[in-house]
Order: C-alpha cells, then sequence, then structure tokens
C-alpha cells in the first residue's frame, strides 16, 4: 500500500506509519550494529590501532603488511584447501546419501536423524570428540595397535602437512548430514511422473539420474555452496577447539589469524584489514546469490 | 444522485497506470459485475472501492460521502474474496461476528445478527466447526454470511465462484441471485466468467487494459457490443466476425462476401445503421452470433429479415441441446447453432439461415461498433 | 517433502540394494563412532583410558567423571565445575532467543503484509548481515559494549545474540507470513482489525510451527556460540562452551579425558535433546536457512 491520500481518516495514517515504526528498531540496530561496525572496522584497519583503536591514518600500510605476512599466507592458503575440499566432500557425500535413502528405504526414519545429528552440535564438542580421536597415542592408532594391527599408522592431526586435513574430517562429519537433507528435499521435489517418463522413454536408473534428476537439483548445490562457504570462511570454533591452529601454524585459518592479532599481538590495524577481506570474500559470495534470490521473489 | 458513484477514478503503480479514468454510477440495489480478462483492472478497482488500495486520482463516493482516504473499516462496505479468507482459526460463529466485535457491536446483539444470517444461509448446524472442517460450499455461504452480518451499504464479491467446481457454481450462482432479490442490496460483484456476468447482473462493466470497454445491461452488451472486443469477450461461443464489403443495391445496402464454396454471397441489410452509408465500397466486420445463424428450420419465427444460404460443413458438435456446425464465411471459420437433431454430415452442403435482425457491423480500423 | 510420492520410479535391483544398505550402515556408523566413543568413555576411570582400548565398554563403570565435569573440574582460577557456566548459558539464552523470535515475527508480519516502498532493499540488508564473517564486527563490539557498560556481561551478549539473530528469525517469518493469505489480512482490516489485532488474532495463531523453527533455531545458534562468547563474556558470564574449551585445553595438570569427555557430552546435551524432540522442525530450520525455505 502505498501513501494515502492527504484527507485520509486519522486510522488510514496510522495505519501507514504503524508498520514502519515498528520494523524501525530492528532496522537501528542492523544500521548500528552490522553496518556501522563494517564501516568502523574499515576505518581501523586503515589506522595505526594496536593493542586499542587509535586514529592515525596509514593508508595501506597495514593491507600492505598483512599481504607480506607469511602467517596469513599460511591461513589464506589453509581456507582454501579447508573450503575447497570441505565444500566438495560434503556435496559429494550429501548427494550420494540423499540419492541412496531416496529408494524406499528401510529405516530410513531412523539413519536421517543419525546422518544429521552433528548438526545440533557446537563445534567445540565436534572439535573436543575428534582430537582425541584422531590422537595417535590414545585414539584410533592406539586401538588399532591394541587389536593386533601394529603397522596402522594415522597421525595426521600431529603432522604439520596433513593437519588441515583433519579439520576438513571433523568438518565433513558436522555438515554433511545437511547438506544431504538439503539434497533430499529436492530430490522429493521432483516430480514422479516425471520419471516415469523417463523410463518409458528407455532411460537406465544412471542416466534417470545423471540427465534428469540432478540437473534439477541445481538449486540445491546454489544453497549448499553458499551456506558451506560461508560456514568454511567464519570456521573458527573448530580449528580452535581441534587443533588451535597448530601443530605450529599449520591450521591457521583467517578467522584465527584475525582474532590472534586482534587480541592476543596487539596488532588492531592488521587484524581489521584482514577481517575486511574476509568480508570482501563473503560479499563476492553471497550478494550476486541473495541478489538473484531476492528478485526472483518478486 | 446515486448511490455509489466512481468519478474519473485512476490507479497508477509508479508510472504505469493501470486504470484509466473509470466513471460508474450505481444505483441503489443494483447488481453491478465487473467483468473482463485477468489484468483487466477489474479487481483493483474492487480494491479501491473496498478501501484496500488507495486512489491516484478521483474520487469514490458512497451515499455523496468522498471515501478517498477513509479506512476500509469505515465505509459501511462488506467483502466476499476469492479464496473465502475465512479466519482459520476461529470457528464460524467468531468469523461471521468478528467485525461486529471489532465495530464494538454488544455480545447481545451480534449473537442475534449471527442467528438471522445463519438462518438465512442455512448454516446454523456449522456456527460451532472451524473453517478448515467445511466443504467448499459451506465455506462459500460462511464468507456470505460474514458479509451479511454487517448489512453494509454496498456488498463487494471478488470472483466468489471460482474456486467451486462447475456444478456447486451453478447452484451458487442462482443462491446469490435469490439473495439479491429477496435483500435489495448494492451488490458490485467481480468476474472473469462471461457467464455469471450474464446471469446475475443489472448491469455489466466490460473491462480491458484498464479501460470501461462498455457498460450496460446484459442484453445491451450482448445484443449490441460497443467494439469487437466486447463482442468476443461475451458471449458462448463467441461472435462469429465475417470481413464483408458494404455494397448500394437498390437503394439498400448490402454486405458482400464468399461461402465455402467460393461462391460470391450477398446479405442484404434490413435496418442498417445510419453510419454504415459512409463505409459503402469499404470493407468492415459484420458480426454474428450462432444463434443468428441457423438451419432453416431452427430460425427464429419471430425474425424479419431471413437470408438463407447454401455453404459448406467443416465440422459438427453436438451439445445435447443443441448442434454446433462450423462452416465458413469469407475465410473464417463461424459457428452456427442447429436444432439438437438436424441431420448434417461434415463435408456435406447445407443451407444455413442468417438472421440479418441481430446482425452488428464494426469498423476494423477503429474495432468500434458502426452506430 | 511431498507426502503423496510414495512410490519411487527408480527400481533397484537385489545386489544394488544390498550395496545400498552396506553404504548407508557404514556412514551412519561414521557418525555415530566418535559421539558413542566420548559417552562410553565418559563413564571409564582414566586409567582404562590411556592404558586401554577406546572401543572397549568400561570394565568399571563410574560416574565420578560427569559429577567432576559438572560440579568440581577445575576451569580458570576456580574448581567449580561447569554448573555456573550451564547457568550462564541458560540465563542468555533465553532472553535471547525470546526477544529475536518476537522481533523476527514482527518484521516478517509487516515485510509481507504491510509491503512498502524499498521493503524488499531493507530485507536484503536485514538477511545480509546473517551472513558477514563476524569477525568483521568484534573490534567495534567490543568498544561499544564498553562504552555502554555492558562488556563482560550477560545482557551484553544477549545483545550481541539478538542483533545477530534477528536476520534469520526475520527471514523464517517472513518465508512462513508470505504464504498467508493476503486475503485474510483484507478481510480483517475491512471487519476494522487494525494492526497489532490482526497480527495477534490472525496470524499468532497460526504460527506454531514457525515459531517452533525459529527458536530451536536460535536455540541452537546461542547455544552453540563459541566466538561471541570468548570475546566478550567475563568468568561470570562465561557460557557452556567456553568453559568446556577453557576445561579441555587446559595444560595444567593431567588430561583428564573422561572428564572432558562428561562436560563434552554436558555441553551437548541440551541442542541434543531439543533435537532428540523436534528433529522435524531442526530440519526445516537448517533449511529456511537456505533462504528460500
Amino acid at each position: 500500500m502505498a501513501t494515502p491520500a492527504a484527507d485520509a481518516d486519522f486510522k488510514t495514517k496510522l495505519q501507514t506509519w504503524v508498520p514502519k515504526l515498528v520494523l524501525s528498531p530492528s532496522l537501528a540496530l542492523m544500521l548500528v550494529f552490522v553496518y556501522g561496525f563494517i564501516l568502523f572496522s574499515v576505518y581501523l584497519s586503515f589506522t595505526d590501532s594496536r593493542i586499542l583503536p587509535s586514529y592515525g591514518w596509514v593508508g595501506f600500510e597495514n593491507y600492505d603488511k598483512l599481504f607480506r605476512l607469511r602467517h596469513w599466507d599460511i591461513a589464506v592458503n589453509n581456507l582454501i584447501v579447508f573450503a575447497a575440499l570441505y565444500i566438495i566432500i560434503c556435496s559429494v557425500i550429501g548427494l550420494m546419501l540423499a540419492i541412496f535413502l531416496d529408494q524406499k528405504i528401510r529405516g530410513e526414519s531412523v539413519l536421517r536423524p543419525i546422518f544429521l545429528y552433528p548438526m545440533a552440535l557446537s563445534f567445540i564438542v565436534t572439535g573436543t570428540a575428534w582430537k582425541w580421536f584422531l590422537d595417535p597415542g590414545i585414539g584410533l592408532e592406539h586401538t588399532m595397535h591394541l587389536w593386533g594391527w601394529e603397522s596402522f599408522h594415522f597421525d595426521w592431526i600431529k603432522n604439520r602437512d596433513y593437519a588441515i586435513y583433519t579439520v576438513v574430517l571433523a568438518a565433513v562429519w558436522q555438515s554433511s548430514g545437511f547438506v544431504m537433507a538439503m539434497f533430499l528435499a529436492g530430490l522429493r521435489g521432483i516430480d514422479n511422473e516425471m520419471l516415469k517418463a523417463a523410463q518409458m522413454d528407455g532411460a537406465t536408473n544412471f542416466q534417470l539420474y545423471h540427465r534428469i534428476i540432478i540437473p534439477q537439483l541445481r538449486p540445491a548445490f546454489l544453497s549448499a555452496f553458499v551456506i558451506l562457504s560461508h560456514l568454511a570462511i567464519k570456521s573458527y570454533d573448530l580449528v580452535v577447539a581441534l587443533t588451535g591452529g597448530g601443530p605450529g601454524r599449520a591450521t591457521e585459518v583467517p578467522a584465527t589469524f584475525m582474532y590472534s592479532y586482534t587480541f592476543t599481538r596487539n596488532q588492531m590495524g592488521i587484524g581489521a584489514s584482514s577481517s575486511v577481506i574476509m568480508l570482501m570474500t563473503i560479499v563476492a559470495i553471497m550478494v550476486p546469490y541473495l541478489y538473484s534470490e531476492l528478485r526472483e521473489k518478486n | 444522485m446515486s448511490f455509489l458513484t466512481i468519478d474519473n477514478a485512476t490507479k497508477s503503480y509508479g508510472s504505469v497506470e493501470v486504470l484509466h479514468r473509470v466513471d460508474i454510477d450505481v444505483q441503489e440495489g443494483e447488481f453491478l459485475v465487473l467483468v473482463g480478462p485477468s489484468g483487466c483492472g477489474k479487481s483493483t478497482l474492487l480494491n479501491m472501492i473496498a478501501g484496500l488500495e488507495d486512489i491516484t486520482s478521483g474520487t469514490i463516493s458512497i451515499k455523496g460521502k468522498s471515501m478517498n482516504g477513509v479506512h476500509p473499516s469505515n465505509r459501511d462496505i462488506a467483502m466476499v474474496f476469492q479464496s473465502y479468507a475465512l479466519y482459520p482459526n476461529m470457528s464460524v460463529a467468531k468469523n461471521i461476528t468478528f467485525g461486529l466485535e471489532m465495530h464494538k457491536v454488544p455480545k447481545a446483539e451480534r449473537e442475534t445478527a449471527l442467528r438471522d444470517v445463519a438462518k438465512l444461509l442455512q448454516i446454523e448446524p456449522l456456527l460451532d466447526r472451524k473453517p478448515g472442517q467445511l466443504s467448499g460450499g459451506q465455506r462459500q455461504r460462511v464468507a456470505m454470511g460474514r458479509a451479511l452480518v454487517r448489512n453494509p451499504d454496498v456488498f463487494l464479491f471478488d470472483e466468489p465462484l471460482s474456486n467451486l467446481d462447475a456444478k456447486l457454481r451453478v447452484d451458487m450462482r442462482t443462491e446469490i441471485k435469490k439473495l439479491h432479490q429477496k435483500l435489495g442490496t448494492t451488490i458490485v460483484y467481480v468476474t472473469h466468467d462471461q457467464i455469471e456476468a450474464m446471469t446475475l447482473s443489472t448491469r455489466i462493466a466490460v473491462m480491458n487494459g484498464g479501460f470501461i470497454q462498455q457498460l450496460g445491461t446484459p442484453k445491451e452488451i450482448y445484443d449490441t457490443p460497443a467494439n469487437l472486443f466486447v463482442a468476443t469477450f461475451m458471449g458462448s461461443p463467441s461472435m462469429n466476425l465475417i470481413p464483408v464489403k458494404i455494397l448500394e443495391e437498390n437503394g439498400g445496402l448490402v454486405a458482400e462476401t464468399t461461402n465455402g464454396l467460393g461462391e460470391t454471397i450477398k446479405l442484404p441489410f434490413a435496418a442498417p445503421p445510419t453510419g454504415l452509408k459512409d463505409y459503402v465500397g469499404r470493407t468492415i466486420t459484420l458480426g454474428l452470433r450462432a444463434e443468428a445463424l441457423t438451419d432453416p428450420d431452427g430460425a427464429d419465427s419471430k425474425a424479419v429479415n431471413l437470408v438463407t444460404v447454401k455453404n459448406r460443413v467443416i465440422v459438427m458438435e453436438p451439445a445435447g441441446s443443441d448442434t454446433f456446425v462450423m462452416t465458413e464465411f469469407g475465410g473464417q471459420d463461424c459457428n452456427a447453432r442447429m436444432r439438437a437433431d438436424v441431420q448434417v454430415a461434415p463435408g456435406e452442403d447445407v443451407d444455413f439461415t442468417i438472421n440479418m435482425d441481430k446482425v452488428v457491423a464494426f469498423d476494423p480500423e477503429t474495432e468500434d461498433r458502426i452506430v | 517433502m511431498s507426502a503423496g510420492s510414495t512410490d519411487t520410479a527408480v527400481r533397484t535391483g537385489r545386489i544394488t540394494r544390498t550395496a545400498l544398505y552396506l553404504v548407508l550402515l557404514l556412514f551412519a556408523l561414521f557418525y555415530l563412532l566418535p559421539f558413542a566413543i566420548m559417552v562410553i568413555n565418559s563413564v571409564k576411570p582414566l586409567t582404562e583410558i590411556t592404558g586401554g582400548n577406546m572401543m572397549a565398554l568400561p570394565q568399571d563403570w563410574t560416574f565420578d567423571p560427569w559429577v567432576k565435569a559438572w560440579a568440581t573440574a577445575q576451569i580458570g582460577v576456580d574448581p567449580t565445575g561447569l554448573k555456573p557456566y550451564f547457568w550462564n548459558s541458560i540465563k542468555m539464552v533465553v532472553p535471547a532467543v525470546a526477544i529475536s523470535t518476537i522481533l523476527g515475527a514482527l518484521n516478517g508480519y509487516v515485510l509481507t503484509k504491510w509491503r512498502f516502498k524499498y521493503d524488499t532493499l531493507i530485507f536484503g540488508f536485514m538477511l545480509f548481515a546473517c551472513f558477514i564473517p563476524f569477525q568483521i564486527v568484534l573490534i567495534p563490539m567490543a568498544r561499544i559494549l564498553g562504552l555502554a557498560g555492558l562488556a563482560g556481561s550477560t545482557p551484553g551478549l544477549v545483545l550481541v545474540h539478538v542483533v545477530y539473530g534477528l536476520g534469520f528469525t526475520t527471514l523464517y517469518f517472513k518465508n512462513y507470513y508470505q504464504v498467508f493469505p493476503t486475503e485474510l489480512v483484507r478481510a480483517a482490516q475491512i471487519d476494522g482489525a487494525g494492526f497489532f489485532r490482526i497480527f495477534w488474532r490472525l496470524l499468532l495463531p497460526s504460527s506454531g510451527p514457525i515459531i517452533v523453527v525459529s527458536v530451536i533455531w536460535q536455540f541452537t545458534n546461542i547455544w552453540n556460540d563459541f566466538l561471541f562468547g570468548a570475546s566478550f563474556a567475563d568468568f561470570d558470564s562465561q557460557p557452556m562452551t567456553v568453559a568446556l574449551n577453557n576445561l579441555v585445553q587446559s595444560s595444567t595438570g593431567v588430561k583428564e579425558y573422561n572428564v572432558h569427555f562428561a562436560g563434552a557430552i554436558l555441553a551437548a546435551l541440551p541442542t541434543l535433546l531439543v533435537y532428540i524432540v523436534a528433529g522435524r522442525y531442526f530440519v526445516r530450520g537448517l533449511m529456511a536457512g537456505s533462504v528460500k525455505g
């Protein structure tokens, strides 16, 4: 409803203002705490802030330093490896489980919650469980040795070159069930009569999935990609709980980098600039997605 | 002074004008139907009368009082919606009396009003049920009850029958007509169904593209459509349109065209519209209803000017009460309405009788009827 | 999920089906194992863990680790166990969930039934806030909480969680109310009901499912949050997740794994419980997280 005529009665006038008034506190909170804060952080990233915010303008110096830091290099590389593997493996496992579950499986109602429950856990809990499970001295390796498989060797969590893959493993464990649920919903939404028609046309099961069903899951793929990539970039808790960024700096990611530079190393300017880079990455992924979603709706 | 006046009403969304300068006067007790294809602006106009959408310019007044800017609940109107819009969490009784409650009508009065309406619509046994437990027809009644109980100046109906199945729709149509005759209320009714429009209304406004194409009684609309749009939109099967050339012969006007056999035929006008003289020598569009194109035995016995011509049957469709026969005039397919047990077969050449009393002529360029 | 399509068009042979079940069971094992082992080992004495097989059932059943994790374990400076932190979490979660859900419901109502110019843009701004990396707001938030005198306090954390949960709750209610018939609202307007009355009498009574979805989502997210808790909480307001991390990471003394496990399960229990009781809604919440809902 647009603006009322000038001679509108009181009730009509009131009704055009009340909704806006109701929305305004939320909007104000958002403007200050999200957009205002983003501006403030961006501003700080151009200052010489150390332990506390200070307002000496240093231009791009922080970014310059940031990109020269080996520590940041490691964090970015780790994030790329982590995000790529996390998204791909979650999608593959999620799609596979969804397709399998969609074959009129007996006990689906038991299996589905089992696949999904890790999503209800905190990353800290997940980290605690996997940290120990993967600990060679006491977890899986130790148990295998006790069972007589002496040559079994699995110490990735202690190994600089492989530790990041344990983060992937734990993260996949936590999120793949969720991707499964998204794909399953997509599969259940596909018109069964169309599949029957395709079978009449002589399509095999594989062709059915490859040519007809999976292409129609495009929206689910897109949603999964967006959500997983955003979880990956924000990942902080899991790394802290599982490896603490170690061994050494082997599993540092931008989220842990930002936290340690800002709050423990007192390099707030650099910390702020790293958070700006993180935001820009998310913006590059989210804005086109949200734009297309919202435009479609109207 | 009229009861409901729509004066020069326009509606724009941004820079797009969707309703252009609409003028309608509705008298008290009238049943006005707004009919047209989807997107013609009929629902927008109804919502503007209801106050659910504001008016961009012009005025809508009820009983001489401008309603511009008046809140819907203060306009003394009631509305029946396409989806019925029954409140799912309230019982039927609550649904009906909710509006009275909002207007602070005392409980005792509400009860009386509820009983009266329930009795009128025969929904007394349903009062304690929830809308989800009702059938389509019952919901429809409750929705009407909710409107009736308010005893408003004007009733607004927004395609109220379109969610019902075919049989129920006919029953409810009769029901609404009975109610109108009994209560004598003023009704504005929106539909895209031209049969509903014809059967229910005292007057019809045919709309298209945000314009009122024609405003008139059902008979006026049917017999003398203002333009080609009204001619084709109203009536089923829709009016046959034949390109003809106007000639002057023996002091009278004649329409010349061809039949399906490739022969030239001439159809003399009995009482041509005065404007037709200007079209001599030009091609116009001749409008012919299916019931004005019959077998010789089926022709209207009261008709004065009948012309019989031979033509070829393309398709025949027995419809029970009538048989529709398709043939061709001037290269256009034409529907003829013949008696139910007429003996014709596709490919056969038979006599067709044209009732020239009923033909209408249209200017092919302006698409308006020639008067 | 469509209920009617029980007959799948895809037919599978016997061997394929056996393979299907095998794979599905293997994955079930994969998802269950870490947590199951944690449960088993939380009721073992420490010696059985360090010396023995993690898969083995306990020879000596003991609930001491649970008692210790809850009441006496050394966390931070005091041997308080997780108990006070559990209550910290409750004191933070309950108001944050309630406020963000109420605001989200009102926002969703306005954005679908009382539309105005630029409302989609405003919604877009709110929605985007769900997805920002929270690192970008950490520094200014710490400043503002300090200036407002809320630093290190539970009300401060409530504020933080309300603000950053609002986008999601608004999204849920908007998607839900989008399919609520607008004609009903119009009918109620003609009947003379105003903004709040329509909300209270019409929309709210049929909002049960989405309220559950929103509450579960917010509860899970806020309960499981670590970053904000670690950044903005003091010892007397630290939530469960932060306390658990402190317990597990503490470098002093012997690592009491069984106590860690009991603590981890305690921290997971509320969300797991919600998941078991209302799993259906939990899935719906996750789905709605993919914007379309």
